[in-house]
């Protein structure tokens, strides 16, 4: 049985320990991540020679501490995580929950939204609104956060339409509840825990994707430390100084990591307890 | 005389701490029916899947002895019991849906049963497939081979799921719950057919069911099972007339029979659920449901004869019940 | 005062379902043109096999589907115009599954508490009424604080029962309420229903494929067959004596615990009710041991038992 919950746990401390930094770390950085150091740049990590700890993580191109670069970047990840959550869940679970609890044309229309949606590469969206309003942190999180909306949509839906085939709806029905009485007491604490395996899942995707966009430099603009942003700036000196693209990417790779862990394990732990 | 084509001494099944099935014994002879009836969480599903092999992992299984057709099989390999499941032991479910691959024909279905077990090739298995269908009742055998499962109704689902099991010429068959998922006309179809099916293959029939009125009428033998232990077994005339375990009069007693209770009366009913018992449980397991429990009923339910094969594990001598009515 | 409780006039419902992604619309009558009357304070059993339409029928009853003809009228109004509040006053369900008839994250008073609820029912005297209700129906006080999953089928029933009458509805509309619950357990579901039944002066619609069982409890029964009622009259005349040769195999096909009867021999065909493929004629036809030519032909006529051969 225990052996069963070591992914969870193992991405519930890595998901926690990365919100902690997201939310304290700025104010426990060393030093300032935009202020820049031409004498020291590319100095090693304190663990490697030459390195000191000055600086535990070195200095990247510019002789910024990376050490704090990195904390700011969790926080730019995980409000970009969070946001997305916030956004696309509100968006996609209700229509989601609409198209699965009206049928009919309702489900119609918001099915042709879906696959609307589902036709668009993101990257196609994300380079048309940077390139109209141009890139800033606030225009990312939106334009993310406003995208992936359709795993919620679909998922919500299917799992909306099982639990309305189930008596105790039919029962709410007969008792007189109102439609929007029966969806926020009977419908969505059902499918909550089918919402949350998504959330984790999506994180992870919006995280990814951000750094995948400012590493094709059309996502969080210079000097903000986003991790994608640091890989993109070490790309060139990758081979002479690897640790600046090593550490953003293990950083990245380790989070992602632990969300979906996270979302695993929670669907196992949830979705066990209330299969009865 | 022939030996009995299966005998069970002892059987025992745990999964963890808790014991699902507590030392049963029967025996099924050959052209006979043994019903093993009880309500749900007793033990007579897990018992029948012990007796065939098929308890998931993490099961324990022990027994004095087994034996089918006089021979011991409680020592077998999991390789030789299984081929001594498919070959000369036949098992019918519940729900022909799950139990039916819904992705395969009818035919391939079947076939691959013969060409397994027998060696058969694909049209000698078809043929004896056909024959097998239309012996069962289906009708237009031939098309049925290529039809799929969902296009056939529930009856004839089961009737297929029976073609299945004897497809072999099985001497034993068990049936776990075979008509409860069917209507009431269609079940006095199928049990009918298991029944000529049986006088003409002399199978030993191990039925499990919850339904007395099926055990009434269509079992030579009735053990009745309570929280993992047989608590009484009889034949099935020497039972009904003179049931003897208090859990088997609550349980007629609970049945509504149309003629026989007044409208308005109050049917007999047990108060209280069906305990899960651990390791280590002694005494009668009825006792806390039981109107006439007494102290030693914590210690141990003696076994009691009520007349030749009758017996029932109570405290309550044989023929207690003429005095209490 | 109408003496009638509950009125169906005319009654049917159709479904039509596509099927697959190229396949055409299935055209599903389940409940065919279907008028029946229930005085006040009396029992109706209405048994049939799959495919009768029965729980189709009760869905409609409750006001859970909309007919797609004609209308129900409970205590003298129309269903279709009543508000949500005034119908769940008069009329409430308990269907068969106890597992998903409640909700799982709710506790047990919550749910029984729904009712009371909707209708504006102050807090406290919800608490009292939902903890009288639940010792009404064979439950400790304390199950209220449990979840669904803690409790057997039984006691899970118990609970939709005590939600069905927490409101004191004149109407209680049970689709199959004790078929998926153990004979012992059946039997004090029914004793239960019995008492509640004359403490509150309910009106039974009683949903069964269990003859036994409704011929227990119901003062008329109405047998249902591809979504037309095919025989109705009161219990002791369907049971005792009937007429349609649909009841007859029916009654005939249970099974009794007295050994030594053996199996009946119910003359039924090979043929399966397929609601989406009704027979022309008597829709009874292809099943019939005693069809004869009129029936694949012309409908029987509609009385109380729909028969071209019935007295």
């Amino acid at each position: 049985m225990r052996l069963r919950r070591i992914p969870l746990v193992i991405g519930a401390i890595i998901v926690g320990f990365a919100a902690i930094v997201a939310i304290i770390g700025p104010w426990l950085a060393p030093h300032d991540p935009f202020v820049q150091d031409l004498g020291h740049r590319y100095v090693p990590p304190a663990w490697m020679a030459g390195g000191s700890p000055a600086h535990w993580l070195g200095t990247d191109g510019l002789g910024r501490d990376y050490l704090s670069r990195l904390i700011l970047g969790a926080r730019i990840s995980m409000l970009i995580g969070v946001s997305t959550i916030v956004l696309s869940g509100t968006i996609g679970t209700t229509l989601g929950v609409l198209g699965g609890y009206f049928g009919g044309t309702v489900d119609a229309v918001v099915m042709f939204i879906v696959s609307c949606r589902l036709a668009i590469p993101l990257i196609l969206v994300a380079l048309t609104v940077v390139f109209m309003v141009g890139s800033s942190l606030a225009v990312v999180v939106l334009t993310i956060g406003l995208l992936l909306w359709e795993r919620f949509a679909v998922v919500s839906r299917a799992v909306t339409r099982q639990v309305c085939a189930l008596d105790y709806v039919a029962a709410a029905w007969a008792a007189g509840c109102s439609r929007t009485r029966i969806i926020l007491r009977e419908v969505l604490p059902n499918i909550a825990h089918h919402l949350v395996v998504i959330a984790t899942i999506d994180m992870a995707i919006a995280i990814l994707l951000e750094a995948a966009l400012s590493f094709l430099g059309l996502g969080i603009p210079p000097p903000l430390p986003s991790w994608g942003l640091m890989i993109a700036e070490a790309k060139d000196y990758m081979f002479f100084t690897p640790w600046v693209i090593e550490i953003p990417g293990v950083a990245l790779l380790v989070l992602v990591l632990g969300i979906n862990l996270l979302g695993d394990g929670l669907r196992d732990a949830l979705g066990a307890r209330t299969d009865r | 005389m022939n030996p009995p084509t299966l005998e069970i001494e002892g059987l025992r099944v745990g999964f963890g701490a808790m014991e699902a099935v507590r030392g049963i014994s029967l025996s099924v002879a050959r052209g006979e029916t043994h019903c093993l009836v009880g309500e749900s969480g007793c033990g007579k599903s897990v018992s029948a899947l012990a007796v065939m092999g098929l308890l998931p992992p993490g099961a324990r299984r022990t027994v004095r002895r087994i034996a089918f057709a006089g021979e011991e099989i409680g020592q077998l390999s999991e390789r030789q019991l299984a081929r001594l499941r498919g070959d000369r032991m036949g098992m019918i479910f519940q729900e022909p849906m799950t139990s039916l691959n819904p992705a395969y024909t009818i035919g391939s279905q079947m076939t691959e049963v013969l060409r397994r077990h027998r060696g058969l090739s694909r049209g000698d298995a078809a043929e004896r497939s056909v024959a097998m269908l239309d012996r069962v009742g289906v009708t237009a055998p031939a098309m049925r081979l290529g039809q799929f499962p969902h296009q056939l109704s529930g009856g004839l689902r089961q009737r297929v799921m029976i073609a299945m099991a004897l497809l072999c010429e099985p001497k034993l068959l068990i049936a776990d719950e075979p008509t409860t998922a069917l209507d009431v006309t269609v079940q006095a179809q199928t049990l009918r057919l298991l029944a000529r099916l049986q006088r003409d293959l002399g199978l030993a029939v191990l039925l499990i069911t919850h339904d007395l009125g099926i055990v009434a009428r269509v079992a030579n033998h009735v053990s009745v099972m309570y929280a993992g232990e047989i608590v009484e077994q009889g034949s099935v005339e020497a039972l009904f007339a003179a049931p003897s375990h208090p859990y088997t009069r609550g349980l007629l007693d609970a049945i509504p029979v149309p003629g026989k209770v007044r409208r308005g009366d109050r049917l007999g009913s047990i108060p209280g659920i069906v305990p899960r018992l651990a390791v280590g449980f002694v005494g009668c397991p009825f006792r806390d449901r039981c109107a006439h429990a007494a102290p030693v009923c914590a210690v141990e339910a003696t076994r009691q004869e009520a007349g030749g094969e009758h017996v029932y594990r109570c405290r309550l001598p044989p023929g207690w019940w003429r005095e209490a009515a | 005062m109408s003496a009638s409780a509950i009125e169906a006039i005319g009654l049917s419902r159709v479904f039509d379902q596509r099927q697959g992604l190229f396949g055409e619309a299935k055209h599903v009558v389940a409940v065919d043109d279907i008028s029946l009357d229930v005085a006040s304070g009396r029992a109706i059993g209405i048994v049939g096999e799959s495919g009768c339409g029965k729980s189709t029928l009760a869905r409609v009853l409750l006001g859970i589907l909309p007919p797609s003809a004609g209308t129900v009228r409970i205590a003298g109004q129309s269903l279709a115009e009543m508000d949500r509040r005034a119908r769940a006053r008069l009329i409430q369900p308990v269907f068969q599954d106890p597992m998903s008839s409640l909700n799982p994250r709710r506790r047990v008073a919550d749910i029984v508490a729904l009712p009371l609820i909707v209708q504006g029912v102050g807090s406290p005297e919800r608490r009292r009424r939902v903890g009288a209700m639940l010792e009404r129906v064979g439950l400790s006080a304390d199950t209220g604080a449990r979840y669904p999953a803690q409790l057997s089928g039984g006691q899970r029933q118990r609970v939709a029962i005590a939600r069905a009458l927490v409101n004191e509805p004149r109407i209680l509309v049970c689709d199959e309420p004790t078929s998926a619950l153990d004979v012992s357990v059946q039997a004090q579901i029914l004793n239960l229903l019995g008492d509640l039944r004359a403490a509150f002066d309910l009106t039974l619609v009683f949903i069964s494929h269990n003859l036994a069982v409704v011929e227990h409890i119901a003062d008329e029964v109405a047998v249902m067959y591809l979504g037309r009622i095919v025989e109705h009259g009161e219990n002791a005349a369907v049971f005792g004596a009937p007429r349609h040769p649909y009841t007859r195999a029916l009654l005939a096909s249970v099974l009794t615990p007295e050994p030594g009867l053996g199996l009946p021999d119910v003359p039924l065909g090979e043929g399966y009710p397929d609601p989406s493929n009704i027979p022309s004629g008597c829709r009874f036809h292809p099943r019939c041991p005693i069809a004869i030519d009129i029936c694949r032909v012309r409908p029987p006529e509609r009385r109380s038992v729909e028969c071209h051969l019935a007295p």
